[in-house]
């Protein structure tokens, strides 16, 4: 029986990033998931709802959470701003029984279903970096990943706040270490990996946002890394689709493939390379097929 | 009894040294000292002229935020062995905190800070003339500012604040914590004023959601929540016209029409003047296929629930 999870793919997954969105689809079997949909699952407001209507916000995601519980199962993310968004909104309702019994009433009114509070929120990553994870990634028996030279990069909020995350040691996590070594790969350790991308303002400050990014992917490139890997979308996009407004900006060149984790997985266990969309990155990742031998 | 190497940042302009470097310095110490602790005894018994600032050693004065193997911590509230085992080293290296240009070995200037601490007009400004007896506040009402007010500006959210590395105007999270301090105080008058104070080119928007601030606090302020809940005053007090407000609009409209964000619209709404500057990197988006064929929202199913929500639930801050 496969482990059941409803699945919240998130808006950028399912459309800007549709590399992501498909190969996470196309993995979920070989690791024994099942990704249930969520129709009626709203964004999550990205952290700006939160920052316009803290309890508009607050209340979307609780109907999202209140749709996986009808469904009777957890919710698997792929993003690390939706996973930030909905555990938040988890939190607040799970630990105050006042803020839910107020949030429901307005769920109620609106006819949606109220939240008991019996979900919780993970992760891919997450979920693959435990040992039920690792060991089912260890049954498919990974052809491995040659040796690929790779840089981590969290990003930030699947790390921070703890409180709210509370996976690892945001300081010193090892998530995304530990699937790289167990996939046959070789970490390139750099501090950058825990810094902002930069991405939620990327549209409003723009030159902010490079700076910023520019310290991840400088970090990764003198690290010798082959190849940068990212548990979220929007890092991926502020890596991987900005990195030559990055290069123009700081003048300086990464030329750095950025791949979304369940392509880093999906090379190791050898998942057509088709099936993965590469030709949707930016930054082309042809070294990188080859170093695997994909 | 422990003992630890302790690799201390110097720099000592005052005595000709222009660079600055790392020193080791032993010190056996008891199981529970305090790395300030640790650090006086190092000052007072092998080097005179390391300099810390420091005063009340009881995380009251915000005065000790330093580096500790990376992370910033208060001094005095964070113990050596603690160090040692939070961050997996023996060593236990200590350097000023960020964002900040040292002095004097851990000691920084902290004029900025202080700057814009100030421009965020931390104090209460009431309307109208003073009542003949003190204003009486409802406990409710001080509640939505008291994680705010035990804000002890030790700037070891600044020190991290990732905004601010790159754009080093960033007002930055303790001023902006205060800001609302004040700014959700019922005795205020200015609400609107500090809204829109706040939200100028280096103001709210500005903030990249990096965390580090809520993660460092040792009082638990969260600033990052603070820079969250001014954002909340801005859009009612309709000071919308920031690109960051724009951005966050853009996502209130494509949950209303869909429900999923439109990611035609986010762009230009967000920046009408600037997008089409970016017309290059849409172009070599769109060839990769990253942006949507059709400017068609993405529907939901019983999108009438989230109508419904946008149009009843109200914001209370």
């Amino acid at each position: 029986m496969p482990r059941q999870f409803a699945y919240y793919p998130g808006c950028v997954a399912e459309f800007s990033s549709k590399e992501l969105n498909a190969t996470t689809k196309a993995l979920a079997p070989l690791l024994d998931i099942e990704l249930l949909p969520m129709p009626q699952a709203t964004c999550c407001g990205a952290g700006d709802v939160a920052q316009a209507k803290p309890n508009l916000y607050l209340t979307l995601n609780v109907r999202i959470l209140s749709e996986a519980e009808s469904m009777g199962v957890d919710i698997l993310t792929i993003c690390n701003v939706c996973t930030l968004n909905l555990r938040r909104a988890n939190k607040m309702v799970k630990e105050d029984s006042r803020v839910l019994e107020a949030v429901n009433e307005e769920l109620v009114k609106a006819g949606a279903r109220p939240y008991q509070g019996t979900i919780e929120v993970t992760h891919l990553l997450w979920f693959l970096a435990t040992e039920e994870g690792l060991s089912l990634l260890e049954a498919r028996g990974p052809r491995g990943l040659n040796g690929l030279k790779v840089a981590p990069y969290y990003g930030c909020q699947l790390l921070r706040p703890s409180s709210v995350m509370g996976f690892e040691d945001p300081d010193r996590p090892q998530s995304l270490e530990r699937l790289i070594t167990a996939l046959g790969g070789e970490v390139s350790d750099y501090e950058g990996k825990t810094r902002c991308c930069g991405f939620p303002i990327i549209l409003a400050r723009e030159e902010v946002a490079l700076k910023e990014s520019h310290v991840a992917l400088a970090g990764a490139r003198d690290a010798g890394a082959q190849v940068m890997v990212t548990p979220c979308p929007l890092c991926h996009l502020a890596m991987d689709a900005y990195q030559r407004k990055t290069e123009q900006l700081m003048g300086e060149e990464y030329a750095m493939p950025v791949l979304h984790l369940p392509q880093l997985i999906g090379l190791a266990l050898g998942l057509p390379t088709k099936t993965m969309e590469f030709k949707r990155h930016l930054v082309p990742v042809d070294e990188v097929l080859s170093i695997v031998g994909a | 009894m422990p003992a630890t190497t302790f690799r201390i940042f110097r720099y000592q302009p005052d005595s000709g040294e222009t660079e600055s470097y790392h020193q080791d310095f032993q010190l056996e110490h008891g199981e529970k000292t305090t790395l300030l602790d640790a650090i006086l005894r190092i000052q007072n018994e092998q080097d005179g002229t390391v300099a810390v600032r420091y005063s009340c050693r009881s995380a009251i004065c915000g005065s000790c935020a330093c580096k500790a193997n990376g992370k910033t911590v208060l001094a005095c509230m964070m113990q050596v062995e603690h160090v040692k085992t939070d961050s997996g080293q023996e060593i236990v290296q200590v350097d000023p905190i960020g964002n900040f240009t040292p002095i004097k070995d851990l000691v920084v200037d902290m004029t900025p800070f202080w700057d814009k601490f100030k421009a965020v007009k931390p104090f209460l400004i009431p309307d109208g003339p003073a009542p003949e007896k003190e204003r009486l506040v409802p406990k409710a009402a001080m509640e939505k500012i008291a994680k705010e007010s035990k804000c002890i500006l030790c700037a070891a959210c600044y020190s991290e604040c990732n905004s601010l590395a790159a754009d080093p105007e960033f007002v930055g999270p303790a001023a902006f914590a205060w800001g609302y301090r004040f700014a959700a105080d019922e005795r205020d008058g200015q609400r609107k004023n500090r809204a829109k104070l706040y939200s100028g080119e280096h103001g709210v928007w500005d903030c990249t959601r990096c965390m580090f601030c809520n993660e460092r606090c040792p009082k638990g302020v969260d600033p990052r929540d603070a820079i969250e809940k001014l954002g909340s005053i801005a859009f009612q007090e309709k000071v919308t016209s920031d690109k960051g407000a724009r951005h966050a609009k853009a996502f209130l409209i494509s949950l209303r029409t869909g429900g999923k964000l439109n990611e035609i619209l986010i762009a230009p709404y967000t920046d009408p003047i600037g997008a089409p500057f970016n017309a290059p990197l849409a172009l070599r988006m769109a060839q990769k296929g990253k942006l949507p064929k059709s400017p068609l929202t993405h529907r939901v199913k019983d999108r009438d629930q989230v109508k419904k929500l946008i149009k009843n639930v109200k914001e209370t801050i």
